[in-house]
């Protein structure tokens, strides 16, 4: 057995790696991603997940329902830290997993995959609670400016992890962007990370924060026409069902055969007892 | 938690567990009850909307979770629910709040045709919870809902919650926290709104806590903290106490204090470093006696309803005499608390420019209640209104 299968192995039972395994694995998943393109080509069939969010166990249970990778292809779109106590498991396990099978998983860059939000979001005190420096983070970190920005499953699907931008209207626009930097405030780049659908927007909307676009309806339309695609698959935003459609609005699993047929798959959270991650009921305390 | 309780404690504080599965507790004539349910489906998200007339609401809406606190020999009922929190948030509408990043975005090209939504997307609300009393008898023919009930009225007291008496360890009979609603303002913040309770051999006391943090901006604390005394006599004793916080990071920075957002995550860890902007100290007052729609003929329910109106009308001005009915055949004491949130005094351009409310704002932000007590006693002559 390989020592990158022998850490897999190690991921998948939730045990995180040394912090010099950590740094050989990110530098050779850096070889492989610097060579994707923004947009990243995917075939059909591929599984599409959303945000993880550290959620290790949760996303075990996704493996169960979806299948093994490499037997299933999987295109995760971005959000895998913050939030969730494991953090570390779960990004290196898809990092380890892509550095094995680099056709059979493709990663994709959310907002949280970023050096000023895993500071307020969790992932940056989980590295030092968890390595007692903050090394990791600052490898984990440097290995998101390669994430790749967006997908595109057989030239019809377009895959983002928040939405569209108004300073694109063509594929080719997304291609040209450097991405090789921290998540910007504002620019093509933010958006695709930012941005969400909103229903009572047709055009563009402002979000009340002052920050971040809202593109409605005819947007959709007229950028799926222009690139010549069926619809967009993003994922950043929360529902009940774990999916919905709105103007090409899909979240959690959708798996895609090879004549992109959808079959969403739902799936329970893991039960309680099989993780080992703190209750989230809180104990009895005296608050005042 | 339930196999955590035990059960001599229970049984020596006279109280028992809720049967069915239910989580709570009986004690001294309450019923404390509790829920934790799943956020809305997409379904019903829709119903709230078009209920509340509002496109956003919170990611998460806990719309089916609750607490609630009944004494059975008063009527009281006090109760905590994300629907009528959202109705304050509606109502107060306060303007948005700009992100750090906002600044820069003033400088950024527009889309042809950019329509700015201008909602409080941070869902900060009023709400202190709901309440009602019932006046109407269990035996009730049919009685609807809401017209067998008014709302519970507080009025303002100088007395405090007794943290002392609550500091002490005594044991822990029941303790729950509920979720109302919680957004994470698309990761540039958090909030949320949750209730937690703890019943005592000796009381029940509950936290109320609306808590917001828009990274790199502000914070704001609005705090209601109830607690209930248990007694000997048959009305309940409960002292509300409302505080509200809010700080920029600005302030918090100059002050010497962290400015980054990590170092915010508690809002208990760091309550004290936020200013108060409003605090005042209520008392629940419960009528004497209650008068019983069903148990009057039918022609006195109706004017007991018209004087329900009458009151409601009042309650918006001056408190005129009001008449005595004849037909009433005992001595009774109508008592009816006709508490409406007053919406005096806002002062949203302190808000806008930055500014807080200034000094504790007890009589701005107050809830106006009014009380009228009336004896209606056999056979008095007819008196008209005036």
């Amino acid at each position: 057995m390989s020592d990158l299968d022998r850490q897999i192995e190690q991921l998948k039972n939730c045990e995180p790696l040394k912090e010099s395994e950590v740094k050989a694995l990110c530098l050779k998943a850096m070889e492989i991603l610097v060579e994707e393109s923004n947009v990243q080509r995917v075939d059909a069939p591929v599984t599409i997940c959303g945000d993880i969010h550290g959620q290790f166990y949760d996303m075990k249970e996704l493996f169960k329902v979806g299948g093994d990778c490499p037997k299933t292809n999987y295109l995760f779109l971005g959000d895998f830290v913050d939030r969730g106590y494991y953090s570390v498991e779960t990004f290196l396990l898809l990092l380890a997993l892509k550095v094995r099978y680099p056709d059979r998983i493709t990663l994709i860059r959310g907002n949280h995959e970023s050096r000023q939000i895993t500071q307020v979001y969790g992932f940056y005190d989980e590295c030092l609670r968890k390595y007692g420096s903050v090394n990791v983070w600052r490898y984990c970190t440097d290995i998101f400016d390669y994430l790749s920005l967006s997908a595109l499953i057989e030239n019809k699907i377009f895959s983002v992890h928040g939405g569209l931008s108004p300073a694109i209207s063509t594929l080719d626009q997304i291609r040209t962007i450097d991405r090789k930097q921290e998540v910007p405030h504002d620019g093509a780049m933010c958006d695709l990370l930012w941005s969400d659908p909103e229903d009572i927007v047709d055009g563009w909307g402002l979000s009340p924060r002052g920050a971040g676009f809202l593109f409605g309806g005819s947007v959709v339309n007229s950028f799926n026409h222009s690139n010549s695609i069926d619809y967009i698959c993003r994922a950043h935003q929360l529902v009940m069902e774990g999916y919905k459609w709105i103007c090409g609005n899909v979240a959690a699993i959708l798996e895609l055969d090879e004549n992109l047929n959808k079959q969403f798959r739902v799936f329970e959270a893991a039960p309680q007892e099989s993780r080992g991650a703190p209750s989230k009921k809180p104990a009895p305390d005296y608050f005042l | 938690m339930e196999g955590e309780v035990d059960e001599k404690e229970l049984k020596a504080a006279g109280a028992e567990k809720l049967p069915d599965g239910r989580r709570g507790v009986r004690i001294h004539g309450w019923e404390i009850d509790s829920s934790n349910r799943s956020i809305l489906t997409s379904l019903q998200l829709q119903q709230w909307e078009q209920k509340l007339q509002t496109s956003h609401l919170p990611e998460m809406i806990f719309g089916d979770s609750s607490l609630i606190l009944k004494h059975s020999d008063s009527g009281t009922k006090i109760h905590f629910n994300a629907f009528d929190a959202l109705v304050g948030w509606k109502q107060e509408a306060l303007p948005p709040v700009e992100v750090p990043a906002a600044a820069k975005w003033k400088f950024r090209s527009k889309p042809f045709q950019q329509v700015i939504l201008d909602y409080d997307y941070t869902f900060t609300t009023p709400y202190s919870g709901s309440g009602t009393v019932e006046i109407n008898s269990e035996h009730g023919r049919g009685a609807i809902s809401g017209e067998g009930s008014c709302n519970l009225h507080w009025e303002d007291c100088e007395e405090q919650i007794d943290v002392v008496a609550l500091a002490s360890k005594e044991p822990i009979l029941f303790y729950d926290e509920v979720i109302l609603y919680e957004d994470e303002l698309a990761d540039n913040g958090v909030s949320i709104l949750t209730v937690k309770v703890r019943v005592m051999p000796s009381c029940w006391f509950l936290l109320l806590r609306y808590w917001l943090r828009v990274d790199g901006v502000l914070m704001r604390l609005r705090d209601t903290r109830m607690h209930c005394v248990f007694g000997c006599s048959t009305k309940p004793v409960i002292t509300r106490e409302s505080c509200w916080r809010e700080a920029t990071f600005q302030a918090l920075s100059s002050k010497g204090y962290p400015a980054d957002s990590a170092a915010y995550n508690d809002p208990s860890a760091i309550s004290q470093r936020l200013p108060i902007v409003l605090h005042n100290t209520q008392k629940l007052i419960v009528p004497n006696k209650i008068i019983k729609l069903s148990c009057v003929p039918y022609k006195q329910q109706r004017l007991t309803k018209r004087l329900l109106a009458i009151l409601t009308r009042a309650a918006e001005g001056t408190v005129r005499q009001l008449a005595t009915r004849p037909h009433v055949d005992s001595e009774v004491e109508v008592y009816l608390g006709l508490a409406k949130e007053s919406r005096r005094g806002r002062t949203r351009g302190a808000e806008r420019s930055g500014g807080l409310r200034r000094g504790m704002g007890g009589e701005e932000r107050r809830e106006e209640a009014l009380a009228v007590e009336m004896n209606v006693l056999e056979n008095e002559p007819r008196q008209a209104i005036s």
